[in-house]
């Protein structure tokens, strides 16, 4: 159990959304809504051999669960169609509608819950790692990194400061308007504190040489494992089959 | 003086650097409205923001990193890339033709933005999700589906005036922002001069 939890997380990063992709894809090979829904099942057991069924859950769940009812309410009710199976004063449910929401939410459960498997095995440290590998010049990748490391560090600053505001008498509480009066003095010295700081930033990026037209070597790679031929090819040939089997159906 | 402006020159190391920031932002200032318990999403502020101040270009990539960002939790944000990207660029170039200047004419840019985005969005939203996006705003369109209406305008309608009273507020907001930067950093910055001219009248 656990060799096959390792020998999942550790495949390379490319080979994971080679897998992603091809969930994707056979979703239109194949017709019909219920294929498309176990695609869910199938992404569901993955992340449990990975281990992180808990978090893949919890995140489908509030991903995917409520575009997929809203998605329902409106086709079923106001999806033109002659097959009433249901009605209450001027609102009624038709077949066409219930037919073109299953085909149309499948399809969006069916991609949404790849992508969150794929963000759930995949670091993405290690996802711009094999990227730059591919040829990403580092600047594309210098800003995804930062990005996801400024994020949480700006979103603490903002308790801070807010707390900081609220010692000064700034209401944060109360009555919408007062509420409203709150926002600005909250986000302006945020977003001109780390404006400033980007200056700094710009100095010591240049010290070492950051804009520098030479090759650049990095301190962290991703290596690929033994694994990941067969799981490419077996990805291949599962491709072929289902192309080849949708033409002569 | 005058600089040089367009896809090759606007990625300067000082622009590149206020991408993170400006996605940092749009996040943050949602963080913020929920905090507050406000009634609005203003998740945009960083885009417009940085679109002001760097350009169209920056503003445009600022958008399609915040819904990368998003879509690792939510993978339907990916779908939304073209919205935030649209509203990063036409920001960007109405902050060129001077409509960030005078509070009026924000409000009017504001209007131009977020016909931009609903007429970026309503096709994605029609075609891709059945005219629905999980959230509250689905209510307003089974109300205008219930009253008789085509799905096309139901979601065209519902978008235009969730967008506008959204864009109003954010861009008002990096207006305001903008006019405290220090014109010292502004010069640093391709776009900036437009905003320290403004400051003096």
């Amino acid at each position: 159990m656990d060799q096959i939890k390792k020998s999942i997380l550790h495949l390379y990063p490319t080979t994971k959304f080679l897998v992603t992709l091809f969930l994707c894809i056979s979703v239109f090979i194949v017709p019909g809504y219920l294929y498309a829904y176990s695609v869910l099942f199938i992404c569901m057991f993955f992340s449990y051999l990975a281990g992180s069924f808990k978090e893949f859950s919890d995140l489908a769940i509030k991903a995917l669960l409520l575009i997929v009812v809203f998605i329902f309410i409106l086709q079923s009710f106001f999806y033109p169609g002659t097959h009433v199976i249901w009605s209450w004063s001027i609102f009624s449910i038709k077949q066409e509608g219930i037919d073109f929401a299953l085909n149309l939410t499948s399809k969006i459960v069916a991609i949404g819950s790849s992508f969150i498997l794929f963000f759930r095995i995949t670091k993405v440290k290690d996802l711009i790692s094999s990227l730059e590998a591919l040829g990403l010049p580092p600047k594309v990748t210098y800003i995804f990194l930062s990005t996801l490391q400024i994020i949480p560090e700006m979103k603490k600053l903002t308790i801070v400061i807010m707390d900081a505001q609220k010692t000064r008498g700034v209401e944060t509480e109360g009555k919408l308007f007062t509420r409203i009066k709150a926002f600005l003095p909250t986000l302006s010295p945020l977003i001109l504190g780390s404006i400033a700081g980007t200056e700094e930033r710009v100095l010591t990026l240049e010290s070492r040489a950051f804009s520098a037209k030479v090759k650049k070597t990095s301190l962290y790679t991703v290596e690929k494992t033994k694994y990941d031929p067969i799981v490419r090819i077996i990805l291949l040939i599962l491709l072929i089959t289902l192309i080849i089997w949708r033409v002569m159906l | 003086m005058t600089t040089k402006r367009g896809l090759k020159y606007d990625f300067s190391l000082i622009a590149i650097l206020l991408i993170p920031i400006g996605v940092a932002i749009n996040f943050v200032g949602a963080q913020i409205v929920l905090l507050l318990k406000l009634p609005v999403y203003l998740d945009t502020i960083g885009t417009a923001l940085t679109a002001m101040i760097g350009g169209p270009w920056i503003g445009m990539v600022t958008g399609l990193c915040t819904n990368l960002v998003k879509g690792i939790l939510n993978p339907v944000s990916f779908a939304f890339i073209p919205v935030q990207m649209g509203v990063g660029l036409v920001v960007g170039l109405l902050a060129m033709s001077g409509m960030f200047t005078k509070a009026w004419k924000v409000i009017i840019a504001a209007v131009l933005v977020s016909l931009t985005s609903t007429i970026i969005a309503s096709p994605i939203q029609v075609l891709m999700f059945g005219g629905a996006t999980g959230n509250s705003s689905d209510a307003l369109v089974a109300t205008f589906l219930a009253s008789g209406q085509q799905i096309w305008t139901a979601v065209f309608s519902t978008k235009i005036i969730n967008e506008c009273i959204d864009k109003v507020f954010c861009l008002l907001i990096a207006f305001f922002i903008v006019k405290k930067m220090s014109p010292r950093y502004l010069s640093k910055l391709n776009y900036g001069s437009i905003f320290i001219k403004s400051k003096k009248q």
